[in-house]
């Protein structure tokens, strides 16, 4: 059961799987905020949508579609454990973590890219972006690490994960 | 089992008639060699069978049970002596070595002397228990020899024994009467390795004749708790007799007629009870041999490899078989489980996890092969096979070969791929890995732009 | 150790490249020196496995090469925990095993036919030069200084924290787990840092043999998970946390549960839940994060917070309820020990009565630590000064290490590493801080470097320490302690830490070297003189040697999966001849053998472990077996004239004493372990036989009779043996028993 909060995790953050888990989930935390702004929630959700989609660059929406992908395949093999039991737990087990696993592995590449990208090459759009982050450190956030660089990580980083996968799948 | 390969051996050369099956070299305990003329027809009769029969004095120093560590002889037959006991030679200790050793003995006593002390603690270490006078003598006023003995009752007129029990094979059976003449009797202690092969009648007492005729109220035991003729097996399958009445082996009695109050007048079948008895003592009936074991799983063509395998799996099937032979006098025949009775096997750890009757599925020549068929049971460790046949006058079986039950290898247990309930998450699985495969050719095609794009902006 | 300050002063005026060969020679030298300070026990006494554990790890070790991987995984052991067996290849941490026989195949390869033994015995001592060099790199992300690195890995190639779990023959799953730690450590440390999925993904690669090695894993399967849990409470999330965290669990779980043995607990088991929580709580941080991102405000923060305790509570209140229901295991009995010191006292007496299990008493720490212990606040203390995210690791691993080290003796090996960081920070501190500045304008020209870097150079203004005297007195005081460190590390390795415990050594009245060599003289008198089969009992500590020396089944051993069986040992120990022979009986017992330590005055015998006995006997058959009747009426443990009658019928006592006095004159009888006389009498044996008893009597092997032949009992037997007539007396009582077929 325990794998549960994991998914769900990961599947709130992917904002393309719908519109309206992205905006449920942001109705919880931006009460206070809409007074700020002066809007409505469903505002709220409109305006983050379209702003996701004018600031994303292309490469970041096939990541996030990747990420949308690997939810559902999440959601439907963590539906049929619910309904149809967990008998080969290792099946399920390794199925199940190769879609998190993947997931997380593909979220890091997104923020990697999408933070490098926006030092780079769309300066304008996220340094406001940054600005907003208060935390302290931010200034090195995944510095160093190129563009390249993250993906190559990414693809050593997911052969892993297939392989012991495919091993304990058996 | 644990008979001495050289004996056997020995045994087989030697054949010349009937023979028993653990070696001929009997020995004859007699203190006084004036007395061996009064059992010259037993004599003629064991010599008929094939025993080497060595007469030796107790007095005799140079007598020893042992040479060099080992047997000197296979059986000891010995007579009541006259004096305090058996000598230095004959301690209860030697005896219960000889015993230990494989050693055959047949002890008679009887109720004219007084038992020698030493003796009477011989036999309560087996648990047979002597009257503390050591001298009593069984009395019947119903069963007695109205020929011989109309004065003292002391001379027992009694059927031969039948099975002692419905599940026991009958040795000492059959047509007539025995006489037996001023018997010492004794008691059985409550242990399986005793039996009692003669008993006396349930009008029988001990009584001794030395003291007043008024003592009978502090009487040792009465009735057919009074054994006059038991044998001991001991856990090794050495055999020991005692017989209550030396008397009853004399050539006297051999040929008597006696007759019961109110019987008729009858031959005594005395000679044919000696016979069964030193034949039964001595090893010529009775006597079990266990030839192959084996086990193995159930499989179609069985090699020599598949058999008695050191180690099983859980939920294995498999055979287990047992060939088991009967020696009868002369030969080993086809042993038969007495009717009511059942030769187990039993499949242990600790406790019985199988307890299986075995089933005769074979007979040859000279043995029955018995066997079952089981599935082990889900449950890993080192098992034994046990067969465990501890009869009354059968000597025992006592097999146990371990084995060890392992649990299922790795590669044992059904593939995902067999399961259906896994194959949903096998699909999830490939999908992922082709999503990812896909992914990465997209993101490696949509490259190019991006970098080219970056380069014009940095440019 | 002392080469450092030298270093130091060197590398103000050397180049790069200079400095780069410099550091090399000296990490090696430092690995070199390592290794060779291990090689005490091979020179003091043989090339020889150590101790108990290591017995069975070699014994696994020659399966696997004998046998090869697969069946080596399937391994069922039928010569261990007669008559259950032991699924060892599924019970057991195969990484150290895999290793050696790695290293074997590679050597067999490279034509170079050497011995297992040999390779396991050589393995700790390799390893721990490797310890060395992962120390080297983990401190220099901690610090810019390079002489941290170095001093740490010198301290860490000698402490005798290490060292006392690494001598060459200690081949125990902590030889290359504390390699592991620290690398692992180090690689998370660099993840964290740069935050690159590779990093990440070797994090998990080295824990997944960590896993594989060492059942402490569960230590960094919760530290690092703190580690974030802190960083995230302190406001530092950043995508750098989420990228090597995320990589970490989602690879390092998958790979922990390759091993069989860890199989499904990872999702299973209440020890490793906090990190799942934090995994959990990482997503949610990431996405809030994300969104943030998009919709600019200033509650958010408070949001935040106030999303995550709502999620922890949530989480925790989950946990709470699958644990009820028992979908999740809780937490295991080892692990309430670390809490509770007496917990495993009341509820688990085995676990408490390993000598490894209890609390660590002071002395100890300085014996392990020597200087470094005092160095160790201070070194914390900089961290704070400090406050990296690499820092608050070490922060949270020295508290939680300290801790442990106090509850366990044995946890002293994870509190080493640390304490060796923080000390070479200080050190490293202090002779930049005293050495420097009078190395002339280059190392001016260096300092500045430093300080550009924004470092502690910068942080600390009082560069102007001028004064030879004070730089002088400083440094040559830190090179005394050093040398005294070093000098320390020597004596105890050479003296405390390299017996290897199966032989032991001591000194004649004239200074000469005895060696007490009865335990190998015992278990090769077993395998000369019994079937390849007899069932050997013995109490657990001696259950793996005698499988890896004598080769013979034992029913219980160190790897205590079976209380319940232990406790029929304990039991057969502890009650009468009666009582124990048919327990012997039902487990195919033939030998039976016992430590006896009374003539020699070796106190770890069984008769001073015999309580230990009698209480895990007790948990299981309390009616039966009663702790209270082994102490006499004002509750002392004697074994003299005044013991208990439970204490001398008892198996164990019999065997210990039996035929002891004919060693001494009449009633001289004397015990030198409990240092008292012994009753004139020798307790009698009926149902075991003496077999053999070894030139200083540590060891006695008792063989099992067989059942009487005539049924008799066996102390019938034996009376009519000794040609005592048996007394018909007894038979008169009562009824007479009337005997039916």
């Amino acid at each position: 059961m325990a794998p549960k909060r994991a998914v769900n995790a990961p599947s709130a953050p992917s904002p393309s799987t719908s519109a309206f888990s992205s905006s449920a989930s942001t109705t919880l935390s931006s009460g206070p905020k809409t007074l700020s702004a002066n809007s409505s929630v469903p505002d709220i959700a409109v305006h983050v949508w379209q702003q996701y989609l004018t600031t994303t660059p292309q490469r970041t929406l096939l990541l996030d579609a990747f990420m949308a992908f690997l939810v559902l395949v999440g959601g439907v093999q963590f539906a049929y454990c619910v309904l149809a039991g967990n008998y080969p737990f290792n099946a399920f087990l390794s199925g199940f973590c190769a879609a998190v696993g993947q997931f997380v592995l593909t979220a890091s590449l997104r923020m990697q890219t999408s933070s490098v990208e926006g030092a780079s090459g769309k300066g304008a759009s996220s340094v406001p972006v940054k600005a907003g982050k208060g935390a302290v450190g931010r200034g090195k956030d995944t510095d160093g690490v190129s563009h390249e660089r993250a993906f190559a990580d990414f693809v050593f980083g997911s052969l892993i994960l297939h392989f012991f996968c495919i091993n304990f799948i058996n | 089992m644990r008979w001495c390969p050289s004996l056997m051996l020995f045994g087989f050369l030697a054949a010349v008639n009937a023979l028993s099956s653990s070696g001929n070299r009997l020995l004859v305990v007699l203190e006084d060699s004036a007395e061996k003329g009064l059992y010259s027809t037993l004599w003629g009769d064991l010599e008929a069978r094939g025993y080497n029969l060595i007469f030796e004095s107790p007095k005799n120093e140079q007598l020893s049970l042992f040479e060099l560590g080992d047997r000197a002889y296979d059986h000891v037959l010995l007579l009541p002596p006259k004096s305090k006991g058996f000598g230095p030679s004959l301690s209860p200790k030697n005896l219960v070595d000889f015993i230990d050793s494989d050693g055959n003995v047949l002890l008679a006593l009887s109720g004219k002397s007084t038992t020698p002390s030493a003796v009477s603690s011989l036999l309560l270490e087996f648990d047979l228990h002597l009257p503390s006078d050591r001298s009593s003598v069984a009395v019947d006023h119903f069963n007695y020899d109205t020929l011989s003995a109309s004065e003292k009752h002391d001379v027992l007129v009694l059927e031969r024994p039948g099975k002692l029990r419905p599940d026991t094979k009958d040795f000492f059976g059959g047509e007539g009467v025995l006489a037996i003449p001023s018997a010492s009797p004794h008691t059985l202690g409550d242990t399986s390795l005793l039996a009692p092969i003669l008993r006396a009648p349930a009008t029988a007492y001990s009584f001794n004749p030395k003291e007043d005729a008024g003592s009978v109220e502090d009487v040792f035991a009465t009735g057919s708790q009074l054994a006059l003729v038991s044998a001991l097996q001991a856990r090794n399958s050495a055999r020991f007799t005692l017989l209550g009445s030396v008397e009853s082996l004399q050539d006297k009695w051999f040929s008597a007629s006696v007759q019961a109050p109110g019987g008729k007048q009858v031959e005594t079948a005395n000679r044919e009870f000696a016979k069964q008895l030193t034949a039964w003592t001595f090893k010529e009936t009775g006597v079990l041999k266990v030839g192959k074991i084996e086990h193995h799983l159930v499989k179609d063509d069985l090699t020599v490899e598949d058999l008695n395998p050191t180690i099983y799996r859980v939920k294995n099937e498999t055979v287990f078989t047992i060939e088991v032979s009967e020696y009868a006098y002369d030969k080993y025949i086809p042993f038969e489980v007495p009717a009511n009775d059942a030769l187990q096997l039993e499949f242990t750890m600790l406790s019985p996890f199988h307890r299986l009757n075995l089933t005769p599925t074979k007979q040859t020549e000279n043995s029955t092969v018995f066997s079952t068929q089981f599935t082990v049971p889900d449950q890993h460790g080192i098992f034994s096979f046990r067969v465990n046949y501890k009869r009354p006058f059968l000597t025992n079986i006592e097999e146990k070969h371990e084995v060890t039950v392992r649990h299922y290898a790795h590669n044992e247990y059904p593939r995902s791929w067999k399961i259906s309930g896994g194959w949903v998450w096998i699909a999830g699985l490939w999908s992922v890995i082709a999503g990812f495969l896909a992914f990465v050719v997209v993101w490696l095609y949509s490259a190019p732009t991006s970098a080219a794009d970056r380069r014009k902006k940095t440019q | 150790m002392a080469e450092s300050p030298v270093d130091v002063l060197l590398k103000g005026s050397s180049g790069q490249s200079t400095r780069g060969l410099l550091k090399v020679i000296i990490l090696v030298t430092i690995a070199a020196a390592a290794v060779s300070s291990r090689l005490f026990s091979v020179i003091r006494f043989e090339s020889i496995i150590h101790e108990f554990d290591p017995w069975f790890n070699f014994r696994a070790t020659k399966y696997l090469v004998q046998n090869g991987f697969y069946d080596f995984w399937d391994w069922f052991d039928d010569r261990t925990w007669h008559p259950l067996g032991r699924v060892t290849g599924g019970t057991l941490y195969p990484g150290l095993m895999v290793t050696s026989g790695v290293i074997y195949h590679i050597l067999r390869f490279l034509t170079i036919p050497v011995d297992i033994r040999n390779i396991c015995v050589l393995l700790a001592p390799g390893f721990s030069g490797l310890t060395a060099l992962a120390m080297y790199l983990l401190t220099n992300e901690m610090s810019s200084s390079p002489s941290a690195g170095l001093l740490a890995a010198a301290f860490m190639g000698i402490t005798p924290g290490y060292i006392s779990r690494s001598v060459a023959g200690s081949y125990d799953n902590e030889a290359i787990a504390i390699f592991l730690l620290v690398f692992t450590f180090f690689l998370w440390i660099k993840a964290v840092k740069i935050g690159s999925i590779m990093w990440g993904a070797l994090t998990a690669l080295f824990y997944g043999y960590m896993v594989s090695a060492w059942g402490g894993y569960v230590f960094i399967t919760n530290l690092i998970p703190l580690h974030i849990f802190v960083l995230l409470c302190m406001g530092r999330y950043s995508s750098r946390l989420y990228i090597s965290y995320t990589t970490w669990y989602a690879l390092g779980t998958l790979a922990s549960m390759q091993i069989p043995f860890v199989g499904f607990l990872p999702i299973r088991n209440s020890d490793h839940m906090s990190a799942l929580g934090v995994f959990g709580l990482l997503q949610l941080v990431a996405f809030a994060d994300f969104v943030r991102g998009f919709i600019p405000g200033k509650q958010f923060q408070r949001l935040l917070t106030a999303s995550i305790i709502l999620t922890a509570g949530l989480a925790f209140v989950g946990l709470v309820v699958l644990t009820m229901s028992g979908v999740i295991a809780p937490w295991s009995g080892r692990f309430y020990s670390l809490w509770d010191t007496g917990y495993a006292k009341i509820h688990i007496p085995i676990i408490a009565s390993v000598s490894e299990h209890q609390p660590t008493a002071w002395p100890s720490f300085f014996f392990d630590l020597n200087f470094l212990i005092w160095l160790f606040p201070a070194g914390v203390y900089m961290c704070f000064r400090d406050l990296k995210d690499e820092h608050v690791f070490v922060i949270i691993y020295s508290v939680l290490a300290s801790y442990f080290a106090g509850v366990m003796v044995r946890l002293m090996l994870t509190l080493t590493p640390i304490v060796c960081v923080a000390a070479a920070l200080v050190l490293s501190y202090i002779l930049d801080t005293y050495l420097k500045i009078s190395s002339g304008p280059v190392t001016r020209g260096r300092s500045n470097e430093d300080a550009s870097e924004g470092l502690r150079s910068a942080r600390t203004p009082e560069v102007g320490i001028t004064s030879y005297f004070s730089k002088a007195a400083t440094t040559s005081s830190i090179i005394v302690y050093l040398l005294l460190f070093v000098a320390h590390c020597t004596w105890v390795t050479s003296n405390a830490y390299s017996s290897p415990s199966v032989v032991l050594a001591s000194r004649m009245p004239d200074g000469s070297q005895f060696i007490i060599d009865d335990y190998r003289e015992a278990y090769y008198w077993l395998r000369q003189n019994t079937p390849a089969n007899a069932k050997i009992m013995s109490w657990w500590d001696y259950g793996y040697q005698i499988g890896g020396m004598a080769d013979r089944p034992t029913l219980v051993d160190n790897n205590t999966w079976n209380n319940t069986h232990i406790a029929t040992v304990g039991k057969a120990m502890s009650s009468r001849e009666e009582v124990s022979y048919p327990i012997l009986r039902q487990h195919d017992v033939d030998y039976v053998l016992v430590v006896f330590g009374g003539l020699l005055g070796y106190s770890g015998d069984d008769i001073n472990k015999f309580l230990w006995m009698v209480r895990i006997a007790e948990g299981i058959w309390p009616d039966e077996v009663k702790e209270r009747d082994f102490f006499t009426a004002r509750g002392e443990y004697r074994v003299d004239d005044q013991a208990t009658p439970t204490m001398r019928n008892s198996l164990m006592y019999k065997m210990s004493y039996h035929n002891y006095n004919k060693l001494f004159p009449t009633g001289q009888a004397t015990d030198r372990v409990r240092g008292t006389k012994l009753p004139a009498e020798s307790p009698q044996l009926s149902t075991l036989e003496e077999a053999f008893t070894s030139e200083n009597w540590i060891i006695r092997i008792y063989k099992v009779k067989d059942l009487d032949n005539f049924g008799r009992d066996h102390s019938n037997a034996v009376a009519f043996d000794k040609g005592n007539k048996r007394k018909k007396a007894t038979k008169k009582k009562g009824a007479r028993l009337l005997r039916s077929e």
